[in-house]
């Protein structure tokens, strides 16, 4: 189990040693975030701007309209819903002549309802519908620390502004540390013919638990890693369509609006099978202590468990 | 390099025209907020500002933020004058596929800064600041916010953050107009303290209900306190934010919405609306005629200059003129270039001085570096020569130009070459040499004559009726053209010099009234005439106009 902030935390203090431009700001959860490791080696490169998040997120854009690389981040509960408009207006609307939105990263943690024990005004279920809304944003969600600093190298070397949400608990390791990200493309972790299970974040796990479980029975899953929920990977989810003949998606987020919308939408344009969302059922979420986030994750159904039940019906609906 | 007082003013004047031309062309926009802090940007673009409109991503250039987005056509008709883009490109404001969108964007090359929703562009430019000084870059950024846009939260998060991080390369502007899009900021959300009844200017009348200043303060800024509509308060001011090591500055600047169109000011129904065509050239005509009043100090106690000084200050004189008279090339002596440098320190208003003196090319270099912001010389004692080398060494300083004729002198043939770079013409209604002394009547006629003269050759300076102005005539004179009014007696000879120049100001306003009626009777008879009157809603104006229009036959 490793911890993806640490990881963030190294990330960018490698970017930052490679280039003069990397900036980072934070508000009043540096600590927590580990950005402030950063603050120590770059003193003057690190903004902790207190519990200010508009402040945060529209003095990245001023500093990467000066052609900084802007690295903000806090906790995912505060950054989109907090300073949606900032975002829009400030990062996402200003578009310098051949270029699409300002050069800001944003990076949150504690994503989810698997934040736990501080209850439901600190799990976002929202975030990723927010994100994808809004034009020239590019939206991430890591599965482990590999994709931790293999996407935040990424961001750091394209131009452009990204949200990537981390989680707050360590993960296990799902990718080794050769696997390629790109930006649009989904990883498929397990080939199969039977269903195809979509799959981001903390949850990549469960798929992979559940496609195992499902072999025992004899049916066999594709499972995706959609890391890259803005742009989506339409192709792979063409083609998983076509050759499954039927999709479950599963993430911490609310099912409107989120990755298995972003898959639903896709899915009907191109080649339309039945499709099951998991996630969080259109409820918010609540306290949980760290041993009893698996309950709190089984009353929206976000189980290994639950997914395999789910494959095993909605193959039923096949077309 | 900057340009002198004038020409700023007239960049602003044509800066104006375009606000009123884009927003009308477009149907919409927000003339009144542009006009609050117009003459806050033109100072910025004329004078301070680094900036180069053929390189717009030029690296070292200074960042302006126009925070309070929706003055737009404010910052895009600066940016027209400044050449950036063509004037005529103004008509596309807030069209498909226009550059110039409803709010400030970056499609448009040297706009900064996306503006529109209001709050943030503070921040923004902390985060331009502190670019710079990760990379010792030591160009300035520029911030304008307004007083509505203060209710944003965000405002005073990164109010702290600018003191917390020193970020002394960022000055800000509040445009301080006292009115957001509801109705009056201190009735919607006070900066300073709630207004009772709806008469604003008993707020700002008031300088002990300021509270405004002191939030900032207590926020660990810099705050210079001014009249923001006065280029010579807003330029000392950008002087002294930029000296100020350590903390950020903000100027407050107290502004007029609607600033120079009678009908708009104070009006908050101006906040977001355009012109109709019909009132389009009144209001040009208007903003032709704004007026300043100088009064002239030796006709007060000439021992006690210092005090004349400050009696026009307290008066609210737009300039001080400072009759220097040499005993020769008239009887009388006055003071001279020491004298001015002596009185330099005691205020910022511009001195308009008139050199009567013989030779004034051998003096002129000591009347600038003695810190005039006008020099006048005259016609009788300079020739093509003599005059072509007073007028390159007071533009290469920054001063403007001034050319003045006796009661007995026709404007020199040689001088009309000069004409469409003069900043200010002097029209002598009195022979020069001592105040005290009658209007010459023949000058109106004399007037006439010359404004034919002017106009053929371009002349776009201001005319200055120095002589006998008082009152009565002061009317008549301003309907002749003149637009800068000297007072001697009739103004530094009164006891209260601040009622004198009110008074200088109503009679001066009473007779522009007039000229706006007459116009709008002349294009379109009685029912402009009534829309015109209609529009004036705030405080007495309709019933003056009224009045006026009724004692002209007009209705």
């Amino acid at each position: 189990m490793t911890d993806m902030r640490s990881e963030y935390s190294k990330s960018l203090i490698q970017l930052g040693k490679e280039n003069p431009n990397v900036v980072v700001l934070g508000a009043d959860t540096t600590d927590s975030l580990k950005t402030s490791e950063f603050g120590k080696e770059f003193p003057n490169r690190f903004f902790n701007v207190g519990i200010a998040e508009a402040n945060l997120v529209t003095m990245s854009a001023g500093l990467a309209v000066s052609g900084k690389i802007s690295f903000a981040s806090t906790y995912a509960i505060f950054l989109p819903g907090r300073a949606v408009d900032q975002i829009r207006n400030n990062i996402a609307y200003p578009s310098p002549p051949g270029k699409k939105g300002l050069n800001v990263k944003l990076v949150t943690s504690h994503g989810g309802l698997s934040v736990g024990p501080d209850g439901g005004s600190h799990q976002t279920i929202e975030d990723i519908a927010i994100m994808r809304v809004i034009p020239n944003f590019r939206v991430f969600i890591p599965a482990d620390t590999v994709s931790v600093s293999k996407l935040t190298a990424l961001m750091a070397r394209e131009y452009g502004p990204f949200y990537m949400r981390m989680a707050r608990s360590k993960t296990p390791l799902i990718h080794s540390d050769s696997q390629e990200f790109q930006i649009g493309k989904a990883i498929t972790l397990r080939d199969g013919s039977d269903c195809t299970i979509a799959a981001c974040g903390i949850t990549v796990r469960m798929a992979l638990e559940a496609a195992e479980s499902l072999e025992q029975e004899g049916i066999s899953c594709r499972v995706l890693d959609m890391f890259s929920i803005k742009p989506l990977d339409h192709e792979i989810l063409e083609k998983a369509a076509r050759e499954t003949g039927c999709i479950v998606t599963t993430e911490e987020h609310n099912i409107v609006g989120g990755m298995g919308s972003a898959v639903a939408e896709s899915v009907s344009e191109s080649y339309p099978v039945p499709i099951k969302r998991i996630g969080a059922q259109d409820m918010f979420g609540e306290s949980a202590r760290d041993n009893e986030v698996p309950l709190l994750l089984e009353k929206h159904g976000i189980t290994s468990f639950n997914i395999a039940k789910q494959v095993r019906e909605i193959r039923s609906k096949k077309l | 390099m900057g340009l002198n007082y004038y020409q700023i003013k007239k960049n602003i004047l044509r800066a104006r025209k375009l606000v009123i031309k884009g927003t009308n062309a477009a149907g919409s926009g927000h003339p009144g907020g542009s006009f609050s802090m117009a003459e806050i940007l033109g100072c910025l673009f004329n004078k301070h500002l680094k900036f180069d409109p053929n390189n717009p991503q030029w690296e070292d250039r200074d960042r302006l933020v126009l925070s309070k987005g929706h003055a737009a056509p404010g910052l895009f008709s600066n940016m027209a004058v400044a050449g950036y883009f063509p004037e005529s490109e103004i008509e596309t404001l807030r069209k498909f596929g226009s550059r110039l969108q409803g709010h400030p964007d970056l499609k448009c090359p040297g706009v900064e800064f996306c503006g529109g929703s209001l709050g943030t562009g503070l921040s923004y430019s902390i985060g331009i600041a502190l670019a710079a000084k990760i990379d010792s870059k030591d160009h300035h950024v520029y911030t304008i916010i307004g007083d509505g846009e203060s209710d944003e939260g965000q405002v005073w998060e990164a109010a702290m953050t600018a003191s917390k991080y020193k970020v002394d390369n960022l000055t800000a502007f509040l445009d301080r107009n006292f009115i957001q899009q509801d109705s009056y900021t201190e009735k919607i959300m006070p900066l300073d303290e709630n207004l009772e009844g709806s008469d604003i200017s008993e707020m700002w009348k008031d300088a002990s209900r300021w509270k405004t200043g002191d939030k900032w303060r207590s926020f660990g800024w810099n705050v210079i306190e001014i009249d923001g509509h006065r280029v010579e308060q807003i330029d000392v001011a950008i002087t002294k934010a930029n000296a100020t090591k350590g903390v950020p500055t903000i100027i407050i600047s107290r502004t007029i919405k609607g600033k120079s169109v009678e009908h708009m000011e104070d009006n908050p129904q101006w906040h977001g609306k355009s012109p109709d065509s019909d009132v389009v050239p009144i209001i040009n005509l208007e903003l032709d005629s704004q007026f300043m009043i100088a009064p002239s100090i030796i006709a007060g106690d000439m021992t006690n200059l210092e005090n004349e000084i400050k009696r026009c200050v307290s008066g609210r004189a737009d300039y001080i003129h400072l009759d220097v008279m040499d005993g020769q090339f008239v009887p009388t002596k006055t003071f001279d270039h020491n004298k001015i440098k002596e009185l330099r320190p005691l205020t910022v208003i511009p001195f308009d001085t008139h050199l009567m003196i013989n030779e004034p090319v051998k003096y002129v270099k000591d009347y600038v570096d003695a810190g005039s912001d006008i020099i006048t010389v005259h016609a009788e004692v300079t020739d093509e020569s003599s005059f072509g080398e007073i007028h390159d060494i007071l533009k290469q300083n920054q001063v403007g130009v001034g050319f003045s004729i006796n009661p007995d002198t026709e404007l020199p043939e040689w001088s009309y070459k000069f004409l469409q770079s003069i900043d200010q013409l002097i029209v002598m209604s009195v022979v020069p040499g001592q105040s005290g002394q009658k209007y010459i009547e023949e000058t109106h006629a004399k007037m006439l004559k010359l404004n034919s003269i002017l106009k053929q050759h371009n002349f776009s300076g201001y005319i200055e009726a120095d002589g006998g102005v008082n009152l009565e005539n002061i009317g008549s004179v301003f309907a002749d053209g003149a637009r800068v009014f000297v007072g001697g007696g009739a103004i530094i000879g009164q006891q209260d010099v601040r009622s004198a120049i009110r008074d200088f100001r109503t009679a001066v306003l009473k007779s522009r009234r007039l000229g706006l009626l007459s116009k709008a009777n002349e294009l379109g008879g009685i029912d402009l005439v009534n829309k015109w009157i209609g529009l004036h809603v705030i405080g007495e104006k309709q019933e003056q106009l009224k009045k006026i229009a009724q004692e002209a036959g007009y209705v």
